[in-house]
């Protein structure tokens, strides 16, 4: 999901072969509801058997059998109309600059089971762009085939296929950044962060083929590919944003995870790899993230829940191209890493009131060339959480439709490599942008139903 | 052994008959503890199940449940390996069925549990399911 906060900086390259250095601010979870009520009228569950913050998108051990038994669990009455909507409010009161009040989203979900084997989500939003203009665009989709209660030798076994449109947001555990919705906000980041610029998030298809087997162990293969600019445009997304040609491209994961029904603990590895032509007639650089992720969450007897995650995304880039500076004798680097992490730690009263606090770092190898004003990628920052979710539990007024009210406190420690004159002015400028001035202090309102 | 103390074991031994007749021919009333075995039942049970009259989930609603025969709710669509258990859900029933696998305790049953092996909570649980009526 995008925000009027979710843009590019100022900083911006002339030059295509510098995209790197494109910076964008980051998702809000806050706003993000994976809640959906579709799927709590298909089943009979509440909200909060799913989410343990009864909205999202965090998932309990429940929601994440759910999800990887393709959306398609039922209570068995009948079919339901597998769509809901969400709206939401924004008031957004950035360190420096006007605050707003927004309408700042619609959603419409097509979200449920079609049969025993086949179900999915999709996502379109319509989005405010500031100016009280709308811009609707398919975000999410994912859609798949589940065979399940298999035997393999003597154990267990589930096998899907979901199809997706960006890499990570099917993921059982729910910790990757796609997933999560709760990347570091970068100036180079990740394939995997979707808060990276020109992701792939929203902008490929892909395929994968996962199986869960025991219960426990959790491996995934599957490759993607661009969607044409001109599609990309007709789903709403600017041309600007493409990820490029994609070729080669192999996405995989494995993970253990264990639910003690009172605890839930998770251990993966991901990888994406794939050459790349950004420009899409411009020469191949070859690309790789490896990571892992390792999650706790202790849920008792739901009166009190705490969620934590750390996700670690290394990526390895060979450039198509190694550019000369503005400087004679400045050539850029071949070759380059970046290391995008999230530590994430959410504490959930009676399933209703909450705080989440995220650390986010974003580090890359120095290379003056790519990375404007100071050659450092680096970014860091942190995001605090109050919510409220009054319903979507059991004993609720209602346990398929949600409010959620929430405060966010967005923070920057570092921006550019630097806390201050981020952007790099000129001394004497008085356009000097400090880490801090990107903070923001973010009031959401939303419903679900 | 004295007179007064045979009396006082024999007294002994009529009160905690008594005791245990009174608990053995309630059907209701078990060992565990209810308020525990609600918290119990919020980890194990009430992601599929609802303690509601009339609100199923993924399984049924288990409102009811004790003295009720297996597969008995209208509006729920069981298996067939249920359909066709032929029993009551007694106390004794549920420790059987609740202390295993659910796919050894009634095979081809949809119900996807691995059972509960801890004693005092599968005793609470069932005390839990006792009051919901």
């Amino acid at each position: 999901m995008q925000t009027s906060l979710h843009r590019r900086t100022p900083c911006r390259p002339r030059k295509l072969h510098l995209w790197y250095g494109l910076a964008a601010l980051p998702l809000f979870a806050a706003q993000t509801a994976h809640a959906v009520p579709a799927y709590a009228r298909q089943t009979g569950s509440a909200c909060a058997d799913c989410h343990a913050g009864s909205y999202g998108p965090a998932l309990t051990p429940y929601g994440m059998r759910f999800k990887m038994g393709g959306y398609t669990d039922t209570d068995g009455q009948g079919t339901k109309i597998p769509a809901a909507i969400q709206l939401n409010g924004t008031r957004t009161v950035p360190a420096k600059g006007q605050s707003s009040n927004l309408l700042s989203e619609a959603d419409i979900y097509l979200a449920g089971r079609v049969t025993d084997q086949v179900g999915g989500y999709v996502k379109v939003a319509i989005a405010n762009n500031g100016q009280n203009k709308f811009n609707t665009q398919l975000t999410d989709m994912d859609l798949r085939y589940v065979a399940k209660d298999l035997k393999l030798g003597n154990q267990q076994a589930l096998i899907g296929v979901s199809v997706n449109n960006n890499p990570g947001f099917d993921d059982p555990v729910d910790a990757l950044p796609a997933a999560a919705s709760n990347g570091p906000p970068t100036v180079s980041g990740t394939l995997l962060n979707p808060s990276s610029s020109n992701t792939l998030a929203h902008r490929v298809i892909g395929a994968s083929l996962y199986a869960l087997l025991d219960e426990n162990w959790y491996g995934e293969l599957g490759t993607y590919n661009s969607l044409p600019t001109s599609m990309q445009y007709n789903l709403g997304y600017s041309l600007s944003g493409d990820p490029g040609r994609l070729s080669d491209t192999v996405y995989a994961r494995f993970a253990y995870m264990r639910d003690f029904k009172h605890q839930f603990v998770s251990a993966g590895l991901v990888g994406l790899t794939t050459e790349r032509q950004l420009p899409r007639s411009g020469p191949s650089e070859h690309v790789t993230d490896v990571g892992y992720d390792v999650t706790y969450q202790y849920l008792g007897n739901r009166q009190n829940i705490i969620q934590f995650a750390y996700v670690n995304i290394m990526e390895r880039r060979r450039y198509a191209t190694t550019p000369f500076g503005s400087v004679p004798g400045l050539v850029a680097l071949p070759n380059g890493v970046v290391h995008d992490q999230t530590a994430t730690l959410t504490y959930t009263f009676k399933q209703s009131y909450g705080i989440t606090i995220s650390h986010m770092v974003s580090t890359g190898t120095h290379d003056i060339v790519r990375f404007v004003p100071y050659g450092e990628p680096d970014t860091s920052s942190n995001s605090f959480t109050v919510f409220w979710t009054p319903f979507g539990k059991d004993d609720s007024f209602t346990s398929i439709a949600n409010l959620k009210l929430a405060a966010e406190w967005f923070r920057f420690n570092k921006f550019n490599g630097s806390s201050d004159n981020v952007f790099g002015a000129p001394p004497g400028s008085p356009a000097v942008t400090n880490a801090k001035d990107l903070n923001a202090f973010l009031l959401f309102a939303s419903v679900a139903f | 052994m004295s007179q007064s103390v045979l009396g006082r074991l024999l007294r002994g031994s009529a009160v905690a008959g008594l005791l245990i007749g009174w608990m053995l021919a309630s059907p209701m009333v078990r060992a565990g503890d209810a308020s525990a075995g609600a918290d119990v039942f919020k980890s194990e049970c009430a992601e599929c199940h609802s303690p509601k009259q009339g609100k199923n989930k993924k399984g049924p609603s288990l409102f009811g449940i004790v003295g009720r025969p297996a597969g008995s709710i209208t509006d729920y669509n069981y298996s067939d390996a249920l359909k066709q258990a032929h029993w009551t859900w007694t106390t004794d029933k549920l420790h059987d069925y609740l202390s295993r696998p659910a796919k050894q305790a009634n095979p081809g049953t949809k119900m996807k549990y691995d059972g509960l092996d801890d004693a005092k909570q599968l005793e609470d649980l069932i005390t839990y399911l006792g009051t919901l009526h």
